[in-house]
C-alpha cells in the first residue's frame, strides 16, 4: 500500500483512513507493507504483519495547492521525485497495490505496469472537492483521471465523491465501490457551552459561513465558538471576527495537537461541519464520538450516510444558526441527538472498513483468475 | 359464527410552517401562521383523489351490490372534516351517500386526534370528545355509541371516563400482553367498568394494511378469496378487522392490486353461511362479553410494542408533551382565548409528536415513517418553536 502520511504524521482524513485500514487489514490477516514518505517522528507497527516502510524525505504537504506561491517551485518536482522513489524502492513479491489519492498515484500506475498486479485506488478526495469548485487545477485533474482509469477498482470514500468520478472524470461507475469510513472512538467530557468548527480554513471547508452564523447565533445566546485548526484563510478570518464586533466570543486555536484536538471534542456542545465540498468528512465522526451534537454540511459524504445529525446547506447561515440555538436552548435535543449520535457510531468500525475493502480485492482477484483461465 | 367487523380510521393532520427560532414572538400581529395551508391542501387533495374518493365509490358500490349485507364503520377525525369542508366538500357528500345506506356506522374519537388522553386530568379530553360528538351531530346528524381513541390508546383509565361518558363499546388493540394468550376474537369488558371493549384483530388487519403488497410475505400475492377463507376458519364470535383508510391507493398503490382485492372480498365473505359483516354498534348490541380485559398502562396499535412509545419514547417528544400541557392549563386559566385556544389544540394532533420518533434510527434503520421532516430532530426543531411562540403569546 502505498501512502503520503501516517499517525503520528498526519494533516487530514488520508492519513487516519490509512491507520485505521491498515490495522484493521492486519488483524483480517492481510499482509500488508505501507511505504509513504519518511518524516521527522518515527513511524512504526506493532502488527507483525504490517511493516511502514519510510522511504525519502519529501516536504510538500498533501493539501497544499500549487497556486501558493512560496510552494510553486518545487512543488511538482518533489511529488514526482516520492513517486519515483517508490517505484525504485518497491520490492517484494505482492498479490495487489493499493494506493491513495493523486500524491500517490503516479507511482501506483507505474508499478501496476511493471509488476502486472491489481491496481486498487482509493479517492479520498478530488481536485474539485480541495478547490472548493472554483478553478481546479487541470494538473491535478490529469493526474487523477489517469490514475483512475488505469486502477483495477476504485474505492470512494461517499457516493457524493463517486458521482464526481463519474461526473466529471468520466469513468464507468461499476469500476467504483463505496466504503465510507470509521472512527476510533473518543471518550465524552464535561460538556461546555462551546460551537466547534474544526478543520483546515480553507474555502473547501467553509469556515466563513461558521462565522456568519456564529454571527446571528450570538444576538441570541451567550456561549463560545472555537475555530481549530490553520490555513490560508485564516488572516481573513480573524479580521471578519473583528469586523463583526464579535472577536471576544471566538477562540481561534491555531493547530491543536492530537490530545488538544480530543480535548476539544470532549468538552464542545455542538460541531460544525460546513464544508463546501466534502468527500466523507470523518471529524464529524469524531466529535459525535466524543457525545458532541453535529451540525453537517448536507453534501458531506457523512451527511449520505449518518442519520442521527442535523444537516445544513453549507450557505444556510439562518438555518445553520437556528439549528445551532435549537442545540443549545433544548436540552432534549441535545441530550436525544448525542445519545444516539453514539450508538449510531458503533455501525463505523475499521473492522466494517478492512471487511469491505478485503471485499474488493477478493472479487479482483477472483475476476484476473478467471481472465486467466479463460485465456 | 364469527361476525366481521371492518372499521377504517380516516384523518389528515395539519403540518407545520418551517418555524425558525428567530420567528419566536417575531410577529406580532397575531396572526397565528403555523400551519402550511398550501401544503396541507396539496396532500390532501393528493390523498382524496387516490384513496378517499375512488375507496369511497367502491364501498357505495358494494353496499347497494350485496344489499346492505357488508357492513362497515368509520371515524373520521375532526381535523379530517375541516379538510374536507375547507378544500373538498365532495369528499364529505361522499360519505354522507355511504351513511345514507345505512350499513355504514360512525365511531367517536377526540376531534383533534390528540394524545388529550394521556394528560393528567381528562378535562381536555372530554371537550374533545363533545366536540368531534356535535361535530358528527351537525354534518350527519348522528350520535355515535362506540369510541376509539387517537391510534387505539387504551386504559383502566380511559375505559372508565368513555363508560361515564355514555358510550356502549371502545376499540382498543387485541395485544398479546393483555390477552394471555386468550382470543381477539370475542367481546370483552374492562375491569371494574360497564362497557365492551372490541379488540382488534391485528395479525388479519395488518396481513392487509401492512404485508398485502410485501413480496418476501410467504402468503404473497394475498387474494379475496384466500383471505376469506382464512376468516372462515376463524374461531370465536367476532372478527376486528381496524385498518387505516389509506391502505387503500395511500399505502398500497392501486398498482398492488388492493383495489381488486377490496372488490372480491364481500363476495368471497358471504360464499361461507357462517359468515357476516356487522358495524361496530351492531357488534356491541349482539355479542357479551367472555372475559376481562386489565390495561393500567396505555397500549395503542401501533408499531411492534403496541404502546404509547411512538409518541411518547424519547425526551423530546416529553418535552413538547409537557409544553403543550402548560401551555394549555395557563391558557384556560387565563380565561381561554378562542383563537388561540383552538391553535392549540391543532397542536395537539399526535402527529406532529409521531414526527419526533426517533425508534430505529439509532440501529441506522430507515423508517418509514410518513414524516414532512428530513428528521425527527428537525421536526422537533420545528415543533418546539412554535410551542414557545405560542407560549409567549398566551402569557402576553
Amino acid at each position: 500500500m502505498i501512502g503520503w502520511e501516517y499517525p503520528p504524521f498526519k494533516a487530514g482524513g488520508l492519513a487516519t483512513h490509512c491507520y485505521g485500514l491498515t490495522r484493521s487489514l492486519a488483524d483480517n490477516n492481510v499482509n500488508i507493507d505501507f511505504y509513504m514518505p519518511k518524516t521527522k517522528n518515527n513511524v512504526s507497527s506493532d502488527k507483525k504483519n504490517l511493516k511502514i516502510k519510510e522511504i525519502g524525505e519529501v516536504d510538500v504537504f498533501p493539501y497544499d495547492r500549487p497556486d501558493n506561491k512560496d510552494l510553486t517551485g518545487g512543488f511538482f518536482e518533489k511529488v514526482y521525485r516520492y513517486n519515483d522513489l517508490v517505484v525504485s524502492r518497491v520490492k517484494g513479491d505482492y498479490d495487489m497495490i493499493h494506493c491513495h489519492d493523486w500524491l500517490t498515484m503516479k507511482a501506483g500506475v507505474t508499478l501496476k505496469e511493471k509488476m502486472n498486479i491489481p491496481l486498487v485506488l482509493t479517492v479520498h478526495s478530488t481536485e474539485f472537492d480541495r478547490s472548493g469548485w472554483l478553478n481546479p487545477n487541470q494538473w491535478f485533474i490529469d493526474i487523477e483521471r489517469n490514475g483512475m482509469e488505469k486502477a483495477n477498482q476504485i474505492i470512494a470514500v461517499s457516493n457524493f465523491t463517486k458521482k464526481v468520478i463519474v461526473d466529471k472524470y468520466r469513468i464507468n461507475p461499476e469500476k467504483i465501490s463505496v466504503v465510507h469510513n470509521a472512527v476510533y472512538p473518543i471518550s465524552e467530557g464535561k460538556k461546555q457551552k462551546i460551537v466547534l468548527f474544526l478543520g483546515r480554513l480553507t474555502l473547501q471547508k467553509g469556515p466563513e459561513f461558521f462565522l456568519k452564523s456564529a454571527k446571528k447565533v450570538l444576538e441570541y445566546e451567550n456561549c463560545k465558538f472555537v475555530v481549530a485548526g490553520i490555513g490560508d484563510m485564516l488572516p481573513e478570518l480573524i479580521e471578519k471576527a473583528v469586523d463583526m464586533g464579535i472577536a471576544d466570543k471566538i477562540i481561534f486555536t491555531g493547530r491543536l495537537s492530537d490530545e488538544e484536538v480530543k480535548h476539544i471534542y470532549q468538552i464542545a456542545s455542538v460541531y460544525v461541519m460546513p464544508s463546501v465540498s466534502e468527500p466523507f468528512g470523518i471529524t464529524a465522526l469524531e466529535a459525535i464520538s466524543a457525545g458532541t451534537t453535529t451540525i453537517a454540511s448536507k453534501t458531506a459524504g457523512f451527511s449520505e450516510a449518518f442519520k442521527n445529525c442535523l444537516k445544513v446547506d453549507f450557505w444556510d447561515t439562518d438555518e445553520m444558526a437556528n439549528k445551532i440555538i435549537s442545540i443549545l436552548r433544548y436540552e432534549p435535543l441535545r441530550k436525544t441527538l448525542s445519545e444516539n449520535g453514539k450508538k449510531e457510531i458503533n455501525l463505523f468500525t475499521w473492522d466494517n472498513v478492512a471487511k469491505k475493502t478485503l471485499k474488493v480485492y477478493r472479487e479482483i482477484l477472483s475476476s484476473k483468475q478467471c481472465d486467466f483461465y479463460n485465456q | 359464527m364469527p361476525s366481521i367487523c371492518l372499521y377504517f380510521e380516516v384523518h389528515q393532520p395539519l403540518r407545520l410552517n418551517h418555524f425558525s427560532v428567530f420567528d419566536i414572538g417575531s410577529k406580532r400581529d397575531l396572526t397565528l401562521n403555523y400551519f402550511n395551508d398550501r401544503l396541507n391542501q396539496e396532500i390532501f387533495e393528493k390523498v382524496a383523489k387516490k384513496c378517499y374518493l375512488p375507496t369511497n365509490k367502491i364501498l357505495l358500490d358494494l353496499i347497494k351490490k350485496y344489499d346492505g349485507k357488508f357492513r362497515i364503520s368509520f371515524s373520521l377525525t375532526g381535523t379530517f372534516i375541516e379538510y374536507c369542508e375547507r378544500y373538498m366538500p365532495s369528499v364529505l357528500d361522499s360519505f354522507k351517500d355511504l351513511f345514507a345506506t345505512g350499513a355504514v356506522d360512525f365511531i367517536e374519537e377526540t376531534y383533534y386526534h390528540s394524545l388529550s388522553s394521556m394528560y393528567d386530568d381528562l378535562d381536555e379530553f372530554e371537550e374533545q370528545v363533545k366536540m368531534h360528538r356535535k361535530k358528527i351531530k351537525r354534518i350527519f346528524n348522528y350520535k355515535p355509541r362506540i369510541f376509539r381513541n387517537t391510534e387505539t390508546i387504551y386504559d383502566n383509565r380511559i375505559a372508565k371516563k368513555i363508560t361515564d361518558l355514555g358510550y356502549k363499546g371502545i376499540i382498543a388493540e387485541g395485544a398479546d400482553k393483555i390477552l394471555g394468550g386468550r382470543s381477539p376474537n370475542y367481546m370483552y369488558k374492562p375491569v371494574d367498568t360497564d362497557l365492551k371493549v372490541l379488540l382488534r384483530n391485528y395479525k388479519l388487519s395488518d396481513d392487509i394494511g401492512f404485508r398485502f403488497s410485501t413480496h418476501n410475505w410467504s402468503e404473497f400475492p394475498l387474494t379475496a378469496d384466500k383471505y376469506a377463507k382464512w376468516l372462515s376458519r376463524c374461531e370465536g364470535d367476532l372478527v376486528n378487522l381496524f385498518i387505516d383508510y389509506e391502505t387503500f391507493g395511500e399505502h398500497q398503490w392501486i398498482e398492488t392490486g388492493i383495489f381488486d382485492f377490496l372488490n372480491h372480498l364481500p363476495g368471497e365473505v358471504l360464499k361461507y353461511n357462517h359468515l357476516d359483516f356487522v358495524t361496530v354498534s351492531e357488534a356491541v348490541e349482539r355479542y357479551k362479553p367472555v372475559g376481562e380485559i386489565d390495561v393500567p398502562w396505555a397500549i395503542s396499535w401501533a408499531d411492534e410494542d403496541r404502546n404509547v412509545s411512538t409518541w411518547l419514547g424519547n425526551d423530546m417528544q416529553i418535552a413538547c408533551f409537557n409544553e403543550l400541557k402548560n401551555i394549555g392549563r395557563k391558557l384556560k386559566e387565563a380565561g381561554g382565548n378562542e383563537r388561540l385556544l383552538k391553535t392549540w389544540r391543532r397542536l395537539q394532533t399526535s402527529d406532529h409528536l409521531y414526527y419526533c420518533s426517533t425508534k430505529g434510527l439509532a440501529d441506522g434503520d430507515v423508517h418509514a415513517y410518513f414524516s414532512p421532516y428530513e428528521s425527527p430532530y428537525e421536526g422537533f426543531i420545528n415543533f418546539m418553536n412554535i410551542l414557545q411562540d405560542l407560549k409567549q403569546r398566551v402569557l402576553l
